[in-house]
């Protein structure tokens, strides 16, 4: 048997006598790009959370690259290769936006490339290039804008240069045309390369977003979740046929 | 003769090119000066003295700075740090025969063996727990204090140890110098990479862990390194008074330290430092009118907070220098464009 790039197997958490996340199981390729979509409170975000160790699961198992990662430290998961965005950015505002992600580039992953003070500056600067916000790279983080924070959140995430990216609302809060910029960043990194200093593995995405119509050109697969049950998983094209995903987004009875 | 011409000159274009543009650092420059002269002028052993205690408590303030300033891990319980370098030190001179070379040293090490015993129990801790929990500990260790009294000498403490050198003149040396030494690698650590990470883990420990950044690991360096430099200054003072008691580690130590750091201003490094050396030996100065002499000390440290909420020294540094908003470049308050970028200052 093959094993795959991500695994997923009966994954279940529960907040007191909610259940959250319910035995949801599936595996994804390294080529992939996921979208994960469902209302509100469908446990999408926890569903990321478990997978980047943040909160510990119930029940099941998580397999990246052919190994558990569920009981790992956050810091473990991340140096393997999954990097994560937050859908309420939590930057460090009092920092410089330029020292927000040299936190990145100081993780034991991005400095296995041999970098020193001066190059990790320039690393740190080419994942803001690369994001769209490197102009302001000296202002702290509190005075940036909604959209430049969620671009500073990728930035972060980038410069850990990861196997699978995992981003929580990467559009949200967004104008058009920066919703536009941003899906344009998503392809680019997913193609892979280099960036300056920064190395793209094209990695593997998980996508959480509300935002259909933008989520639908970037993946080529997405699963949906409805209260912790995942309810579809097909093509983009399969999905908005699916009776169930309509039933889930307009409830009963509109069908 | 050509290769000290060279230098010099050297000197001379550090000393333009990179001190006189900036007031702090000349501030700076001549504060250095300034202690390493003293004696020179005065041989006063009042106020050597008052100088000597002032530099030690200076890096203990500094060193609460680093952990709780820094990394934000609030520490209630510095003194914990302090009692035991102080107490490592009499005890290892007392009973080791060790020289004060020696037991400074090992007191600061094994003030980091006590910053690693508090700070695991703290790891999962924040805010206002932690600042309980780490108030608790040098109670505990006062109560082992006074539980054997044998080793420790119980309330009176372990006195008739090693003085720290010669003369009034060599201990003012020694703690300046230590205090110089010390203060500038605590704001060389946090002006680094580790820095950074510790800034970070007092924005969002989260989205540290989520970078890739073993949090656990620099929480307890934190503790360490700030432990490490604490202890220290616990047995220089224990070797300078030639006692260490169950005063150092008083709660009221505690808070002197919390004061000292936010009243100079913290996540600086130089505002503690500073504060120390206005507040000590004002409180000294302020013997003359004993009975007024708490009261006073809490006026002024009230009217600096109510002024100037994030201490009087950033407050001075802001009043003489302006940040460029472009390359964010520190400037002379009185230019009215960047001396870097160019850029206009207002
Ligand atoms: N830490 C927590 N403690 C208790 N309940 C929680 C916690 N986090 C999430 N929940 C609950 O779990 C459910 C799923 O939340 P989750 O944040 O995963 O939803 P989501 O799909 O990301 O929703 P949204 O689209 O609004 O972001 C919600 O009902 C939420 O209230
Ligand atoms: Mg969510």
């Amino acid at each position: 048997m093959t094993q795959s790039f991500l695994q997923i197997k009966g994954l279940t958490k529960n907040f007191g006598g909610l259940r959250a996340v319910n035995d949801v199981t599936f595996s994804m390729e390294r080529n992939q790009v996921l979208g994960l979509i469902g209302p509100n409170g469908a446990g999408k975000t926890t569903l990321l959370r478990l997978i980047t160790g943040i909160l510990k699961p119930d029940a099941g198992h998580v397999c990246f690259m052919g190994k558990e990662i569920v009981g790992r430290k956050t810091w473990d998961i991340v140096n393997m290769g999954i990097a994560c965005t937050f859908q309420n950015m939590r930057p460090f505002r009092r920092l410089p936006i330029i020292a927000n992600v040299m936190v990145s580039c100081l993780s034991p992953r991005a400095m296995k490339r041999g970098e020193w003070v001066k190059r990790l500056e320039a690393k740190a600067m080419d994942a803001l290039e690369f994001a769209g916000i490197s102009d302001m790279a000296r202002e702290k983080a509190s005075t940036l804008s909604q959209g430049d924070l969620k671009r500073l959140e990728v930035a972060r995430a980038v410069a850990t240069e990861p196997e699978l990216l995992l981003l929580d609302e990467p559009f949200g809060g967004l104008s058009p045309a920066e919703t536009d910029l941003m899906a344009k960043s998503i392809r680019r990194l997913h193609k892979g390369g280099r960036f300056g200093r920064l190395h793209s593995e094209g990695p593997a995405m998980i996508i959480v977003e509300h935002k259909l119509q933008w989520l639908m050109k970037i993946v080529d697969r997405i699963i949906v979740l409805n209260f912790g049950n995942m309810i579809a998983d097909g093509t983009p094209d399969e999905i908005v046929k699916d009776p169930r995903v309509i039933e889930a987004y307009l409830g009963k009875g509109d069908t | 003769m050509a290769l000290i011409l060279f230098y010099l000159r050297k000197l001379f274009s550090v000393i333009k090119n990179e001190v006189l543009v900036l007031p702090s650092r000349v501030v700076v420059v001549l504060f250095f000066l300034f202690l390493l002269l003293v004696p020179l002028f005065t041989k006063d052993t009042y106020l050597l003295r008052i100088f000597t205690l002032t530099s030690i408590f200076a890096i203990l303030a500094a060193s609460w700075d680093l952990l709780s300033g820094f990394t934000g891990q609030m520490n209630f319980g510095h003194a914990l740090f302090f009692g035991v370098g102080a107490y490592s030190a009499a005890l290892l001179n007392k009973y080791g025969g060790i020289p004060p070379w020696g037991t400074v040293p090992l007191g600061g090490l094994g003030a980091v063996l006590a910053g690693l015993i508090i700070g695991i129990p703290c790891l999962r801790l924040r805010g206002t727990y932690l600042a309980l929990t780490t108030l608790a500990f040098p109670i505990i260790l006062m109560g082992l204090v006074f539980a054997f009294p044998n080793i420790t000498g119980g309330e009176l403490g372990i006195s008739g140890i090693a003085r720290l050198a010669g003369s009034r003149v060599a201990d003012y040396y020694i703690a300046v110098v230590v205090m110089l030494g010390l203060c500038t690698i605590m704001w060389k650590i946090t002006d680094s990479k580790t820095g950074i990470i510790f800034h970070a883990i007092r924005e969002d420990e989260l989205a540290v862990r989520t970078s890739g950044i073993n949090t656990t690991r620099y929480k307890l360096l934190a503790f360490s390194l700030s432990g490490f430099f604490a202890g220290i200054s616990g047995g220089i003072y224990a070797h300078f008074m030639r006692i260490a008691g169950p005063s150092t580690l008083e709660v009221s130590m505690s808070f002197q330290v919390v004061i000292w750091a936010i009243f100079g201003g913290i996540v600086t490094i130089y505002g503690p430092v500073g504060a120390v050396f206005v507040l000590f030996p004002l409180m000294e100065f302020l013997r003359f009118w004993q009975e007024y002499r708490i009261l006073m000390f809490a006026a002024v440290v009230l009217l600096i907070l109510l002024y100037m909420p994030d201490g009087l020294f950033r407050w001075l540094r802001d009043k003489i220098e302006k940040e460029c908003p472009r390359c964010k470049i520190r400037n002379i308050a009185t230019r009215d464009t960047c001396r870097i970028c160019t850029a206009s200052l207002d």
